[in-house]
Order: C-alpha cells, then sequence, then structure tokens
C-alpha cells in the first residue's frame, strides 16, 4: 500500500463524517462566493458598453431636485458634446401593481441612439416611437415578464408627478445591461404634469474620451453660481453615487464573511480533531514503528487538506454552475443583474479553502506529536 | 421509562471538547440571525414611534412618501376651515403645511454622500410633533437660514457641528442645534422655517399638511372629508399609520437575513450531525446496557434528540448573548420611501431572541434527529462487545 492510498483510505473510513465534513466546508463556501459576488455588484455595479462617454447632469442641491429646460442649448454649445437629452424618472406604478420594478424615463426620443446607441431596436420601431408622442419603447425583459407587444397599452400612476399617463408601445429593445425600463417622450411627461420647462437631470454625451474631462469641467462652471447649479459627472460616478446611498452595506456584508468564515474554520477543526482521536491508537502503532512526527504531520494534514479541497470543489463549483445557468436577474427582480462569479473571487474562496484545510490540521497535528507512544496504545475510545 | 435528563445533560458536558465547536457553531448562526433580523426589527420599530395618534397627514393622492408629494397652496387654504379640525387657545387651528427637500451632502471620514431629508416646519407643525426635542444649542429662528439637525445624523454627516454652515452652490444654511426625534422617523431629519425653505429651494408647493382632529371620533371624519372633497386631490390618513406603511426598506433586509440563516443553518446542522454520530460512536457500549437495561428504543431516539436540542439551545443562547452589545446600535442605510439616509438602531426584543432560540432547538433537532436513529438501531450484543 503507498502512502497516498493510506491517506486516502483514512479520509474515506468513515464515510458518513467525510461527506458531512465536505458538505457543511462546501455550504459555506457556497454561502461565501454569494456574499462575495452581492458585494461586488453592488458597490461595483455593472456597466453599459457606452457609459464612457456619457455624462450625467444633475443638480447639486439633490437628485430629487428639477432643472430648468434652458440649461439644454448652454450645454449644447459646449465643445465636445455629441448630444443632450432630458431624463426624467416618473416613479410610476404600472397598473394596480403595489411595487413596480421597472423604471419608466421621460427622454428625447430623437437623442436616443445618439446617446444609448446600446439599445438596439428594428429602424421602423424608432421611427414610430419619434412620430407618436404618446409612444413608448419597453425593454425585453419587462416585455416578456408582462408579455407585452407592440400596439399595447400601458397605463401608469405616478408616485413623483401629479399625473397619470397611458402609454402606446412602439417598440421592445435590447442588449442594455438592464433591459427593463419603460422610455417615452419628454414632452408627453411635461404636458401630462403641467411642468413645462423642467427636467430630472441632462444626459450628455461627448464626442470622445479625451473630451470627457473638459466637458464635465465646462458643464459644472457653466452654470456655478446661477439660480439652478449644477454637478455634471461620468456615468460610473454617477451610479457610484447610489451605492454611496446604501450606507454600511459593505462593512455589514464583510462582517458576515468572516463570521462565516470563523464558523466554517471551528467546524472543520472540531471535525478532523475527531478523526484524529478516533485513532490515536494507530497513530500510537505508526509512532512505534518507526515514523517520525513529521510524517504523521502529513498524513494529517493531507487528509484535511483534501477534505478542504473537495467541499471546496463542491462549494465554490456549484455557486459557478448555478449562477452562471441560473437568470439571476429575474430571480431577484432585477436587483441583481449579471451576478458574475469572477476569477478573483473564486481565487479568494480557495485561499480561505486551502487555509483552512492547513489550519484544522495544526491542533491535530500538536496532540499528536506530543502524545507518548504508551500512552497512544493505552488510549480505548 | 423515560431515561433521565440529566444523563443527557452530564454527557453534553463530559465531552465538552467535542461539542464546543459545535455549540459555537450554532451560537454564531444564531448571532447572525439575530443580528440581521435586529435591523429590520430596528426599521419597523423606528416607523412605529413615529407620529401622534390625533394627527392626519395628507399628501398628494398617488404619492407615497412626503418628499414626493406636492400640495398646491389653493389647496391648502381650504383645509385649515374643515370643522373637524382642531384649535388652540387663542383660535388658531391646528395645522401645518410642511416642505419637504431632499440635500446630497458629504458623510464624514469620507464615507461617500447621501440624501438628507430637510423639513421645513412651521411653529404649529412642530406643536404637533411633541416627541421631538432640542438636545443641543437652540432652535431655529423664523425668517433666518438656520436648521436644527438630528443629532444621529449629526454623527454621520460632515458639517451638522454647531455652528457649521452646510453649503450648495449659493445658498447657505447655518446649524444652530441637535434634535432628537425619541427613535422615530425624525432622528433622520433636519428641520428649519417652512418659508426660508420653500423661498432657499424655490419650491412654490408645499408636500405634505399634518393636522390635529378634535378628538379622535373625528380621525375617521376628517379622513373622509378629504378623500372625498373633489377640491382636494388628497390622500388623508392617521399620522401612525402613514409611517407604519413605510416597509420597503426593511424588505430586502428580512430577506436577506433569511437567506444567510438557511445557508448557515443548513451547515451547523451537518456539524452537528458530526458531532452526534461521533457522541453516539463512543457510547456504542453504554447505549447496548441501556437497552439490556430495559429501555425502549423509542426511548433511546429521544434521550438523544433531547441532547441534540439542549446542546443547540446552548449555542442559542450563547449566540444572543453574543448579539446582544450591538443591541441600540445606531446605524443607516437609504430609506426606499423618502430616498434619504435613514437612521434606526439595531433593535433584539426578547420575541427575536425567543426566535433565536427556536431556530437553534429546531438546528439541533434537525442535527441529531439520524444519530440518533441510528443508536436506538445498535445490535444489542455487538454493541455490548464492542470497545
Amino acid at each position: 500500500m503507498s502512502i497516498e492510498t493510506f491517506i486516502i483510505r483514512n479520509a474515506l473510513r468513515n464515510k458518513r463524517r467525510a461527506a458531512l465534513t465536505v458538505l457543511s466546508v462546501a455550504v459555506s463556501l457556497f454561502l461565501l462566493v454569494t456574499l462575495l459576488v452581492a458585494m461586488r455588484e453592488l458597490t461595483q455595479p455593472p456597466e453599459d458598453v457606452g457609459a464612457a462617454l456619457r455624462i450625467a447632469v444633475r443638480s447639486r442641491i439633490s437628485i430629487a431636485n428639477l432643472l430648468p429646460a434652458r440649461q439644454r442649448a448652454v450645454i449644447e454649445r459646449i465643445p465636445g458634446v455629441e448630444a443632450v437629452s432630458p431624463f426624467s424618472f416618473f416613479g410610476g406604478k404600472y397598473r394596480d401593481e403595489e411595487l413596480t420594478m421597472f423604471a419608466q424615463f421621460g427622454m428625447d426620443p430623437k437623442q436616443l441612439r445618439p446617446i444609448f446607441g446600446e439599445a438596439k431596436m428594428p429602424a421602423e420601431q424608432y421611427a414610430a416611437f419619434e412620430a407618436d408622442q404618446r409612444a413608448c419603447i419597453v425593454g425585453k425583459i419587462t416585455a416578456d415578464k408582462y408579455g407585452l407587444k407592440i400596439g399595447d397599452r400601458m397605463p401608469f400612476t405616478s408616485t413623483l408627478y401629479p399625473c397619470d399617463i397611458q402609454l402606446i408601445i412602439a417598440g421592445i429593445y435590447s442588449g442594455t445591461i438592464d433591459d427593463r425600463n419603460v422610455l417615452f417622450h419628454h414632452k408627453y411627461l411635461e404636458e401630462a404634469s403641467g411642468t413645462e420647462g423642467q427636467t430630472g437631470l441632462w444626459w450628455v454625451k461627448a464626442a470622445s474620451i479625451a473630451d470627457m474631462g473638459p466637458v464635465t469641467s465646462a458643464i459644472n462652471r457653466a452654470f456655478a453660481n446661477s439660480s439652478a447649479e449644477v454637478r455634471a459627472e461620468t456615468e460610473r460616478a454617477f451610479q457610484l453615487s447610489f451605492v454611496s446611498m446604501l450606507g454600511n452595506i459593505k462593512l455589514f456584508i464583510t462582517a458576515i464573511c468572516s463570521v462565516v468564515v470563523f464558523t466554517l474554520v471551528l467546524v472543520s477543526v472540531s471535525t478532523m480533531s475527531m478523526a484524529v482521536r478516533e485513532r490515536f491508537r494507530e497513530l500510537a502503532i505508526l509512532k512505534a514503528l518507526g515514523f517520525r512526527r513529521r510524517e504523521l504531520f502529513v498524513f494529517i494534514l493531507a487528509e484535511s487538506f483534501g477534505l478542504a479541497a473537495v467541499g471546496a470543489l463542491v462549494g465554490i463549483g456549484g455557486a459557478l454552475v448555478l449562477f452562471t445557468q441560473m437568470d439571476m436577474s429575474r430571480v431577484t427582480q432585477g436587483i441583481m443583474l449579471t451576478f458574475e462569479v469572477t476569477p478573483r473571487i473564486m481565487g479568494l474562496a480557495g485561499l480561505v479553502a486551502a487555509g483552512l484545510g492547513i489550519s484544522a490540521s495544526i491542533a491535530p497535528a500538536i496532540s499528536v506529536a506530543r502524545m507518548s507512544v504508551v500512552d497512544g496504545l493505552k488510549t480505548l475510545d | 421509562m423515560a431515561l433521565p435528563l440529566k444523563y443527557n445533560v452530564r454527557n453534553v458536558f463530559v465531552r465538552w471538547r467535542a461539542t464546543l465547536a459545535t455549540v459555537l457553531g450554532i451560537a454564531l448562526v444564531v448571532a447572525v440571525f439575530v443580528l440581521v433580523q435586529s435591523l429590520a426589527a430596528g426599521l419597523k420599530r423606528t416607523s412605529g414611534n413615529t407620529g401622534d395618534p390625533r394627527n392626519v397627514l395628507m399628501v398628494r393622492k398617488g404619492s407615497t412618501a412626503e418628499s414626493s408629494s406636492q400640495i398646491t397652496r389653493e389647496q391648502y387654504r381650504l383645509i385649515p376651515y374643515l370643522p373637524e379640525i382642531a384649535k388652540d387657545a387663542s383660535g388658531r387651528p391646528l395645522v401645518s403645511p410642511d416642505v419637504l427637500v431632499l440635500m446630497m451632502l458629504p458623510r464624514k471620514e469620507d464615507q461617500g454622500e447621501a440624501h438628507v431629508l430637510f423639513r421645513g416646519i412651521s411653529p404649529v407643525g412642530m406643536e404637533l410633533r411633541p416627541q421631538v426635542r432640542l438636545v443641543a444649542g437652540r432652535w431655529f429662528a423664523p425668517g433666518h437660514r438656520e436648521v436644527v439637525a438630528s443629532r444621529r445624523l449629526a454623527a454621520r454627516f460632515a458639517s451638522f457641528e454647531l455652528g457649521d454652515r452646510i453649503k450648495s452652490g449659493t445658498r447657505e444654511l447655518t446649524v444652530v442645534g441637535w434634535l432628537d426625534g425619541g427613535d422615530s422617523a425624525f432622528d433622520s431629519e433636519v428641520w428649519m422655517d417652512a418659508d426660508e425653505a420653500r423661498l432657499l429651494f424655490d419650491r412654490q408647493h408645499y408636500s405634505s399638511v399634518l393636522a390635529r382632529a378634535v378628538n379622535e371620533a373625528a380621525m375617521g371624519a376628517l379622513t373622509n372629508r378629504i378623500e372625498n372633497d373633489r377640491r382636494l386631490p388628497l390622500r388623508a390618513l392617521p399620522e401612525v399609520a402613514y409611517y407604519q406603511a413605510q416597509t420597503l426598506t426593511a424588505m430586502p433586509i428580512k430577506v436577506l437575513g433569511g437567506f444567510l440563516a438557511t445557508m448557515m443553518s443548513i451547515g451547523a446542522i451537518f456539524a452537528a450531525m458530526n458531532t452526534m454520530y461521533a457522541s453516539v460512536g463512543a457510547r456504542t457500549r453504554e447505549i447496548g446496557t441501556l437497552r439490556v437495561l430495559g429501555f425502549r428504543r423509542r426511548t433511546v431516539v429521544l434521550s438523544f434528540l433531547l441532547e441534540g436540542a439542549f446542546l443547540a439551545l446552548i449555542g442559542g443562547v450563547l449566540g444572543c448573548l453574543l448579539s446582544l452589545p450591538l443591541n441600540g446600535y445606531a446605524t443607516a442605510t437609504i430609506g426606499w420611501e423618502t430616498f434619504s439616509e435613514t437612521v434606526f438602531r439595531f433593535t433584539i426584543t426578547p420575541a427575536l431572541m425567543g426566535q433565536g432560540l427556536l431556530f437553534a432547538v429546531l438546528m439541533g433537532l434537525l442535527g441529531s434527529l439520524l444519530p440518533a436513529w441510528r443508536a436506538s438501531r445498535l445490535p444489542v450484543i455487538a454493541a455490548l462487545k464492542s470497545l
């Protein structure tokens, strides 16, 4: 019998315990991966393809403060600006829904292609959207969820504006990072709500990456010390400002991750000790036969490391397969979009498993090293 | 005949080294469960604490929060003359139109920015909210650009020390005092003069109107009258009910808590099973002896189930104790109704601890079910012969 077979046989001689250990490690690592992926997605939201050239312009006071329409002409004249569109969050409830999980935005349909080019739609749907002031376009996810098709009507009651609106679907788009939103004419929003000449924010498209910096600061400067000061920032910075509003979420998830890891270590250490205690007598015999402490430590380490590795394989692999196969954006109703298990996260979880395998073998190894052969041979239980 | 409980209790302690890790594992699971749920409980307590039972709040029909509601001045003018509204000693109707504005402000220590809810309020409005007290400095003077910030917000944001100036472009406000909302939603607000707020933030309309009804019986009549008045497209409801309905923020926390507890408990159940199997294995001869003495199989099963439950209960108690130091600790996140920083506290209620203990016992029972079954099925003679 070779050393390898000896170790493997030893690990599997109590199959039930081996299975339970592997499973508890697997479940914990699965949870760890899930938390890390969720944290990554929350704190570094996925970006759209066109995001690098987009600038969001909002009121300096807060996102809830409206901006005057006269700013548009000023922004359009800034060199390096390719397109500008008003953009207002309608905050509508769809039909009788208590909580609508997709957003509706009023915007300028003519600027849709220049600014949000990643939204793909047949040319005639673009034309139909531009032609009718009551028309809207719907993201594919939402259209599929409600079984909507072109020509259907969508009634909304706003929680923000004092009006109800009814939109007619002119197109169904896909290709953005989150194909859920409804886009409609800003003009219709202004007329229906009596907020003519106001917008929630401006989306600006810069001509090139080199223009981003100068355009952003030019917009900020253009309205400094005016009654409607603005804050222009890249789409990324704009997204991250929402993340920052979540507050202590990062600390919170990190704390839970640490507890999970700690619990994991505890459980594995206790299992390994159990496995070793059970065969104290055998280890004493091995010692009597002339095996050295170092070699006994290797036996224990290899067994514990092997169990942790199998657990890691099941847990991390399971998470990878599950999250790639499952449509997480549907499961979480759009709160999570990609839920990508990155190599970095897998590596980190693997590292935790490795550390676990090693640390779980230390305490039993020490007690084996300390035991005298005679005492070991006398052990009964 | 049942086995004496003492047998199991002593067994747990005799093998303390083997059971310690399992007990600690269960303790940590229970601690995480209790803490996450205590966040949801804290949010619930905060919204449940808010409001005066005699007040009626009015917002625009269709709007879900005060901060996104608009009430025009024409609409407001009709309200003070409604007969169900109480009057103060000088005959002034107890009605207050408020203006709510969000401001994006930096947190302390580079913790990013967040929206803060500013409430433009009248003297009557302050009278209608008796749970709010001044704890430092002084109240704002009418007609001045002064604010009184909640002391809990002051602990989180960069420019809320007394005397600090809050700047937003050309606008400037001075912090002159701190308020305490007594663990209510007002702990997440900054108060200032209503007219100044309207001028400063260029608001033509009010956001909400709060009114005191003559007595409790008049509450229903008042809400009915407003809801049915065609001139007033408003939703009227008891102030207390309005705040109680703000449950959006707690929902994702509850879901997260449930998910975490489920996943972690699966791991803990495996650990408990390991411990209990080992415990059964080590006591094979003992169990054989018990059977020979005439104890029945079901007695043995019950006995081991109780042992598992007891072991888990110790873990549960430990977990509750571990979570207790965080009780009352204030934290904050974005409130989905107001879209602003919402302060609340970890609130560990006795009911929550009870749930934690129950959860622990459940884990113990599930973990010891199979080992107990195995113990009862051991062949008696072989068990007696085993070493």
